[in-house]
């Protein structure tokens, strides 16, 4: 993965925008200059809640250009509630950008990028770089059911492909969209995925089959969001590039090791985790 | 300046733990705060007193298996399971490579016997990039049951005392709340020789998805932290100070300065903070500006003059014993 280069800093910002693509399903645009300029895709930002308690919010960021930074998420528990009755106007600060990106270093010219539910608010910023440099792009997109298949008109619009799949059929193919991205034709050079871990889990075991390298944006709970408390750990291959540096451990000679995910993550090779 | 400003200004924030000078009286919480450094891009260091490092062990520990955090009510459950990279590699990378600070670096030990405590405190203590030693004698989250040392009064002053002999550096340890009398406890540590009790480390807990039927930690129980446990923690440090005569460094779901003024009135010296700087890195030093104000406002000079005024004129009221029945 792309490591980090800008530092992260609190970068306080003024809501722009606020709409519901779908009921529950709320985009939020900031005025965030700087961080519009340094944000790479797969990057996520801690939202310090508006009114001081509860822990900060990770949310991946969805948007950035042009000054303006948008989120897309999914109202889940108190926390995402208090984001989104945000308007315009309000005062929001961040703290970003955070994690390690994306790897398109490799100049991937066919890649599919694959969405589950509300993990396709990680995707855009990879969808956009790619397209600018060439590449195909074909969204793969599995939801609950149509009305929570948000912004796939916005992914037609950058120039992506779009495979749907719904729980209960109501839009595209009934299923799984792993089972979808089982069938891509041609095969895809490079996967980039996120949403639920089942679903990660799933389009690993898809890739796997296929004989394609996966990127995964892993979702987990984080308490600081900067590698601080080693709350968030995925165990992962101790070869990786991305291990952390840490000696054997003491038993079992384990060849893995615990990796925080939004330090040395949150996307990782599919083929290096040990889940 | 205006003139309240100057007052403010004069405030004296500073405290002893032992030999340790603070410049302010708040610690970064161990385990809460990594080395720092992961921080201190969003806080100002020089309005930190010290931060309490994470706890390193003899050996590496990969730690328990995920999930290990769950947010809960007006708090959260972390079962992280001692993770480190034991303290070999510890001091030749982790502490080699630390930048230097303004603020005061607090080790924090644990262990699984008397023996690997005395240990690793006198390597760790041996080394002068650390200013102090915190005994971590009450992690809920790698003892079977969650029974820890500082369950067990005798137990606690027998780690201290071995402890006391590898060092001369301030020494701070660090209570559990899962006991029945953590005042007898205190007074083990005291009489071997604790230049400072830390009170309390995490609540024993846990959570549980109705989905699944599955506990939500991979650990299964957690220990509690955040404003759920203040009252809790408030009372411990209360108790305790009326046992004991050594400093306390109260902490507990502190997240402003009043929370943090109810410990100082209880009976602490110093305090704690770590959940808060989940909410924001900023916190700490909004209380020191926010115990500054407080102290001027009331033309008091110094934090030590309301140390334990809570305890004031409250000798020997409320105890059970004295309930009749
Ligand atoms: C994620 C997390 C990790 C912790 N790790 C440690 C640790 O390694 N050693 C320790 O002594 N205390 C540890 N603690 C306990 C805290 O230092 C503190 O005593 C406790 O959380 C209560 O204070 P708070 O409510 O301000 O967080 C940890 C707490 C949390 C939330
Ligand atoms: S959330 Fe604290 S280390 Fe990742």
């Amino acid at each position: 993965m792309l490591t980090n280069q800008m530092p992260a800093a609190v970068h306080a910002t003024t809501v722009l925008d606020r709409t519901e693509p779908a009921p529950g399903i709320v985009l939020l645009g900031f005025y965030a200059p700087e961080l519009a300029a340094v944000t790479r895709p797969g990057q996520f930002l801690m939202a310090i809640p508006p009114g001081g308690e509860r822990t900060a919010t990770a949310l991946g960021i969805y948007e950035a250009q042009d000054r303006r930074v948008a989120v897309l998420f999914s109202v889940c528990g108190p926390r995402t509630r208090e984001l989104a009755g945000l308007r315009a106007g309000d005062r929001l600060e961040v703290t970003a950008p955070l994690g390690n990106g994306f790897d398109l270093s490799g100049s991937p010219r066919d890649v599919a990028v694959v969405a589950g539910g509300i993990g396709i608010a990680s995707l855009l910023l990879p969808a956009q770089a790619l397209i600018a440099s060439s590449a195909r792009v074909r969204l793969y997109y599995g939801a609950r059911s149509a009305a929570l298949l948000v912004e796939r008109d916005r992914f037609a619009a950058e120039g992506c492909e779009i495979h749907c799949a719904t729980d209960d059929g109501s839009y595209g193919r009934r299923g799984f969209v792993s089972g979808l991205l089982a069938g891509a034709e041609p095969r895809p050079d490079l996967v980039l995925a996120c949403g639920p871990t089942p679903m990660l889990r799933a389009t690993a075991a898809a890739c796997s089959a296929l004989g394609v390298p996966a990127q995964l944006s892993l979702e987990e709970t984080f308490a600081c969001g900067v590698g601080g408390c080693w709350g968030c750990v995925v165990p992962i291959d101790r070869n990786s590039a991305q291990a952390p540096r840490f000696p054997g451990p003491d038993k079992g000679g384990s060849d893995t090791v615990n990796a925080r995910v939004c330090k040395e993550g949150p996307v990782f090779w599919a083929h290096e985790l040990r889940w | 300046m205006s003139g309240s400003q100057a007052a403010h200004a004069a405030v004296d924030l500073s405290v002893k733990l032992g030999r340790l000078e603070l410049a302010y009286p708040t610690l970064m919480g161990s385990g809460c705060y990594g080395s720092g450094e992961e921080f201190a891009a969003f806080a100002d260091p020089a309005k930190i007193g010290g931060v309490v490092l994470k706890s390193v062990t003899q050996r590496p520990r990969l730690g328990n298996r995920a999930p290990r955090l769950v947010a809960t009510p007006s708090g959260m459950l972390n079962a992280i399971g001692l993770q480190n990279p034991g303290i070999d590699w510890y001091l030749e990378h982790d502490l080699a490579e630390r930048v230097p600070r303004p603020w005061k670096t607090i080790g924090s030990v644990a262990g699984f016997s008397v023996d690997e405590y005395a240990y690793v405190t006198q390597r760790l203590a041996a080394r002068p990039e650390i200013d102090a030693i915190e005994l971590n004698v009450s992690c809920p989250n790698v003892a079977a049951e969650g029974e820890t040392f500082a369950c067990d009064p005798k137990l606690t002053g027998r780690v201290v005392r071995l402890v006391r002999d590898t060092t001369e550096k301030t020494l701070i340890v660090k209570l559990s709340p899962n006991v029945t009398d953590i005042a007898a406890v205190a007074r083990e540590a005291e009489d071997a020789g604790a230049d400072a009790l830390a009170v309390i480390n995490t609540v024993r807990g846990m959570a549980i998805d109705v989905g699944t039927w599955r506990p939500r930690l991979g650990n299964v129980t957690g220990g509690l932290s955040g404003p759920a446990i203040r009252p809790i923690a408030v009372l411990a440090v209360y108790e305790v100070a009326r046992a004991v005569k050594i400093p306390i460094v109260g902490q507990g779901g502190i997240e402003t300065v009043t929370d943090a003024l109810e410990f100082f009135l209880a009976g602490a010296t110093a305090v704690s903070i770590g959940t808060a700087n989940f909410i924001d890195p900023r916190i700490p030093e909004r209380i020191v500006e926010g115990l500054r104000a407080y102290l001027g406002e009331r033309g008091l000079l110094s934090i030590g003059q309301i140390v334990g005024q809570a305890n004031r004129g409250f000798a020997g009221a409320h105890r059970c014993e004295g309930r009749e029945g």
